[in-house]
This record gives C-alpha cells, structure tokens and sequence, in this order.
C-alpha cells in the first residue's frame, strides 16, 4: 500500500508539496523559536546557576509596627496597649545574627559544597576628582570562588591577590572605567562612618552585567573596618553540590534562624513567570500552525477519498480488506508528516546554526562576542517532532477511515467517481 | 467448485425495493454463463450477490461449498484474491500506475509481483499490449484499457471471471476482441465465466443464458 500511496502523492505533485510546507513551516518554526527562547533561557540560568551562590543567607530587614514592642514593655498580660506616639524605624542593623552557627551548620552539611560570608556596603569611591557611588563587597577571596565564578570573569591583574589583605580590591570594569583607573593603581574608599582610606586595584572584572560590573570586591576584614562594623557579615551565600536541592534546602533553613534564606530560583521567581509565560506563547503560537498544517492534511486527504473511490472499489474487488484501504490513505499522511517533521527539523537546525552566528547586542544575550544564543537540546527537536506527527495523525485518520468504511457494491452501483 | 444460490433475495433502499426474489440457481465449474435481461432486471445486482462484493437479503450463495454470508472479511479477501477476477464495464483502472502495475495489483497484496510478473506480461502480450506495458491508462484508448483490466483480473488465474457489462463501453471491434479473450480464458483455462450482457450477440457466445426480468430468472 505504501508503493501505492506514494504514487498518489507522487501524482499529486502540487497538493503534496503545499500540504508537506505546512508541517515543515511548523516544525522548523517550533525547533528555531523554542531554540531562541530557551538558549536565552538555558543561558540564564545557567548564569543564575553557576556565576552566583545557590543560597543566599540574608540579614531580615524588621520593621517595627504600632505593636512591636508591646511585649517587651508590658509583657503577655496587656492585650491592648495604646500609644499616643506609636513606635517606628528599623528594629536593627541588617546582619546575619549568630554567623559562627551558621557556619557549623554549613561546614557539617554534606550537601554545600561551599560558602562564603559576605559584607556589602555602600561606599563612594574616589581617584582624584572623580567619585562614584557603588557597592562594595567584602568576602573571603579563597572561599568566594568557590562559591561563584567571579574569578573566571577577572579580565585583568589576578583574583588571588586579594588575599593578601591590606587594603586591595578588584573592582568590576563598568566602575573602573567611570573611575578612570587602571591596575596598580590606588583610589580612596570612603563609607558614611569612615573617612577616606586608599585601596589598591590588583584585578579588574568583566561579566557582562552592567549592574554586576559597577561594584568591587574587597577583603571581608578591610571591608568591616572601612564600614564600622568589625566582625558582622550581611550576608552567607553558599554553593551546593547539586542546585537543584537549593529551594528544599532554603526551606528547611529558614525554619531554622530569623534569617531570610533564599535559594536563587526563589531569588528570580519573577523571571520563571515570565518564562512560563512564554512557554504559553510559544506553544499557542506554535499549535496554530499546527493546526493549520493539520487541516491542510485533513482537507487534501478527503479529497483524495472522494476522488479515488472507484479505486476503493477494485482494490477491494481484488482482495484488498477494508483495512489495507485505510492504510493506503493514512500511510500518505504519515509519509507527509514525517518527510514534513523531517526536513522541518534539519532547516531548524541549519537556522538554529546560522543564527547563533549572527551579532546581537553584547553579553549576556550574546556569547562571547555578543552572538545569538540558540539551543539546540534534542527535547525541543523531540518535541517539535511528536508534535506536528499527533497533528498529521489526527488529520489523516479521519480521512482513512471515512475510506475504510466505504461499501465497494456501493461504488460500483453508483458508478460515480 | 460451483456456485449456487438458494432463494435468494436482495432488497436495498429505503422504501425498501425488492431486486431480486427468490432466484435458485447452479453454476458449474468451467460453465461460461451470460446474465441477460432489460435495464433494471437486476443482472448486475445477481452478479455481485454471486461474487460476493454484496450481502444478500435472504437465502444463501455457496461457492466452493462454503457460504459467502458466513465468512469473515479476511477469508472473504484471500478468497477474492486467489479465486476470483472482476470487470467492470468501466475499467477502473489506477491511474497512477502503469498498464502492467495495474495488471500486478493483485499480486501485490500477497508480495507475489514478482512471480506474476511473467504471467502479466504473458497476458500483456497476448492482449497485443507487449509494447504498451509502462504506458499510464491515459495514454490507452478504451479498448486497451479493458484489455489491461481483463489481464488483472485473470494475473492470479482465478477459478471465476465475473464480468459487468465488460463490451458495454467499447466499440464492436473492441467489443468483439475483449469478448474473444473472456471466451478464451474460459475454454482454454477453464475459468468459470458469469457476464453481465444486455448484448444478444455477447451473449450468444456464452455455454448457458440467464434471463432475468423483475429481479426473477424466466429463462
């Protein structure tokens, strides 16, 4: 039967063609619109993954309300207490209240892979006459890279440096740049408690983020002496041997501390919405065109059984079952799906490969020198393939059927085409 | 071998219209026997009861001793496969497929076009269509192209021929050439023959006439 349907395909050169760009045009569009979103995405989260701390554990930020402190005056027995000027503010500074347990925690936890505390502060920074307000980071150096890939993204100077102590940073490009300094170089670090202390610049760092490139990292001690605060870390990012335990593990620890312990999916919640969001989008946008191609199929292969009934009826004249008529016309749609599917996937790979060669825009949308991201994970082409195959299945079995069930005595006493 | 029908009856349509009634009837192994009558006698609708392509009302056809009501479409398939050939006064012929893939079809169904494949050509070439055997039927007059039809109905050299009108479309030349074949195949092959005639000349050449007249045999 299939020497058969491939004649009648054959034969109908035009139709064959038009029914065979429907689900090659939804294949290839499926495979090159999915690799475009989701080599963004994978680039994302990859970057979300590897370059920052799988958990973060936060300073909480408390805000004191009408009743806050009603307990600590008045104890449980008062239930109403009014005030006529009622307490507000911060109840705090923002730090980690007990790190040294943390750090027991994390070092006996087979899970973490490593951790870093941290000390962030707002500084201005100054070389001559030229200042720039930004953050400064203060973290074990040795520690730090293990945590996050900032290392990799050391353009100049050397990361290790820092870990010699004495007043030395390394300082993100985008701030080096409006400072005006280069390696070697000193500047002055001033903080809002602290006047003005020279800092060496041992290493400049570029990822990409124009956010992440206008701070500076510095040593967590000289970074809590120019801030005031000897001792006190803001923050405890830590990195896990496998991140997707992150939000479990973030969970459990936040039941454990007044800490705000995030993993970094929680971190970028709102970034996952909108990649859901697109994921909806993609598949409407998609499934259209699948419906579409499926209803060219449809339409082309009813015609074909109105057209071909005198051939039902000696086919089945000669011994042909009633099944052997439905495989001749479903086996012309299963052809076309997957010569469709087929050379819809080959074209989206081919323009998948071209278009990660085309320039756009700079890190992170682009690799290295800025070029389109496309991902090329054999899920999409195995989705894209089972897809437009359930829409050419659908639309051809209706058709085969309708062809199955048709009486050749029928046919023939009739005598009509 | 033979094929008999007992009080068979076949009513079709809604009002229901009876076609045939009661026909009891014997063909024998070898016979060449011509189903005669006006338009509307119910020849054709006899033939296909006794060909098995339509389920009679009432009664029962027994070919080769078995009863056709009673087999399952795939004992039905094989059976048409392997024992019977038709013609249609249209050829109905693929027209997709050239003259000796038509003539093949049926072979094709049980993966044995290889092996017909000498036995169509044969036929092809005692049609007088040796040099035809890769022409699409567009490029065949009509008369060739019944030609075609009768050497695909005989390629698995069936023990029954059953024939629709198989002269009702050609010209006499044609008609006489196509008729010539039909009778051959019966005295040389010994293929039992059923013909749907309305021609008196067709239909003297067959061994035994069936008259029908209001779906009953009156002769």
């Amino acid at each position: 039967m299939i020497f058969l349907a491939l004649r009648y395909l054959i034969a109908r050169r035009r139709q064959t063609i038009l029914t065979l760009l429907g689900i090659f045009f939804g294949a290839a569009a499926y495979v090159s619109i999915s690799g475009f979103f989701l080599g963004f995405r994978e680039y994302l989260i990859d970057q979300l993954v590897n370059n920052s701390a799988h958990v973060h554990i936060q300073a909480r930020e408390e805000f004191l309300d009408e009743h806050s402190l009603d307990a600590s005056f008045y104890g449980k027995t008062m239930r109403h207490v009014f005030w006529s000027t009622p307490p507000s503010g911060r109840k705090d500074n923002a730090i980690v209240e007990n790190p040294q347990s943390w750090y027991r925690r994390l070092a006996a936890d087979p899970r973490v892979a490593a951790y870093s505390p941290q000390l962030s502060a707002n500084v201005i920074f100054s070389k001559g006459r030229t200042t720039a307000s930004a953050a400064l980071v203060g973290c074990d150096p040795v520690q730090q890279v293990k945590v996050t890939t900032i290392g990799d993204y050391v353009i100049q100077g050397s990361w290790s440096d820092l870990a010699a102590g004495g007043n030395r940073i390394v300082i993100g490009d985008e701030l080096r740049k409006k400072l005006g300094v280069v390696v070697s170089q000193n500047i002055l670090i001033a903080s809002a408690k602290s006047p003005a202390t020279p800092f060496k610049v041992v290493a400049v760092f570029k990822t990409g983020s124009a956010q992440a490139d206008t701070r500076a990292y510095g040593a967590i001690t000289d970074v809590q002496r120019v801030n005031h605060t000897p001792n006190q870390v803001n923050e405890i990012a830590v990195r896990l041997h496998d991140h997707t335990q992150a939000a479990a593990l973030a969970v459990t620890w936040s039941a454990l501390s007044p800490e705000k312990v995030e993993s970094w999916d929680q971190q970028n919640a709102s970034l996952f919405s909108v990649f859901a969001l697109q994921d909806a989008i993609r598949f409407l946008s998609i499934g259209a065109i699948m419906i579409v191609a499926g209803f060219g199929i449809y339409n082309v292969l009813n015609m074909t059984v109105v057209q071909k009934r005198r051939d039902i009826a000696i086919l089945r004249s000669m011994g042909y079952g009633s099944n052997d008529v439905v495989w001749l016309f479903f086996s012309q749609g299963l052809i076309l799906g997957i010569s469709g599917v087929t050379l819809g996937l080959g074209f989206g790979y081919l323009l998948g490969l071209y278009l990660q060669t085309v320039p756009f825009g700079a890190s992170p949308l682009g690799r290295g020198a800025g070029h389109l991201l496309i991902s090329f994970n054999p899920a999409i082409y195995l989705q894209a393939a089972l897809l437009a195959m359930a829409a050419t299945l659908l639309a051809s079995v209706l058709p085969a059927r309708a062809a199955g069930r048709l009486a050749p005595i029928e046919i023939i006493r009739t005598g009509t085409e | 071998m033979s094929i008999v029908a007992r009080n068979v009856d076949k009513v079709v349509g809604e009002p229901p219209n009876r076609v045939l009634s009661g026909i009891t009837l014997e063909i024998r192994d070898g016979e060449f026997v011509a189903l005669t009558g006006r338009s509307g006698a119910g020849k054709s609708t006899l033939l296909y009861l006794l060909s098995s392509l339509d389920p009679v009302s009432a009664g029962t056809v027994e070919i080769a001793g078995r009863d056709v009501g009673r087999m399952s479409e795939r004992e039905l398939c094989r059976f048409r496969n392997e024992a019977m050939g038709f013609v249609f006064q249209f050829h109905y012929l693929i027209a997709e497929l050239s003259a000796l893939e038509n003539v093949l079809l049926p072979a094709r169904r049980t993966g044995q076009e290889t092996q017909r494949s000498i036995q169509a050509r044969r036929l092809l070439d005692q049609f007088g269509l040796a040099d035809k055997s890769a022409r699409l039927p567009r490029e065949l007059s009509g008369g060739e192209q019944q030609r075609v039809a009768i050497a695909r109905a005989l390629v698995m050299e069936p023990e029954y021929l059953f024939a629709d009108e198989p002269t009702g479309n050609l010209d006499s030349v044609n008609g006489e050439t196509v008729m010539q074949i039909i009778r051959e195949s019966n005295a040389k092959l010994g293929t039992t023959v059923v013909m749907v005639t309305h021609d008196p000349g067709f239909a003297d050449m067959a061994k035994r006439k069936i008259n029908l007249a209001d779906g009953r045999i009156v002769a």
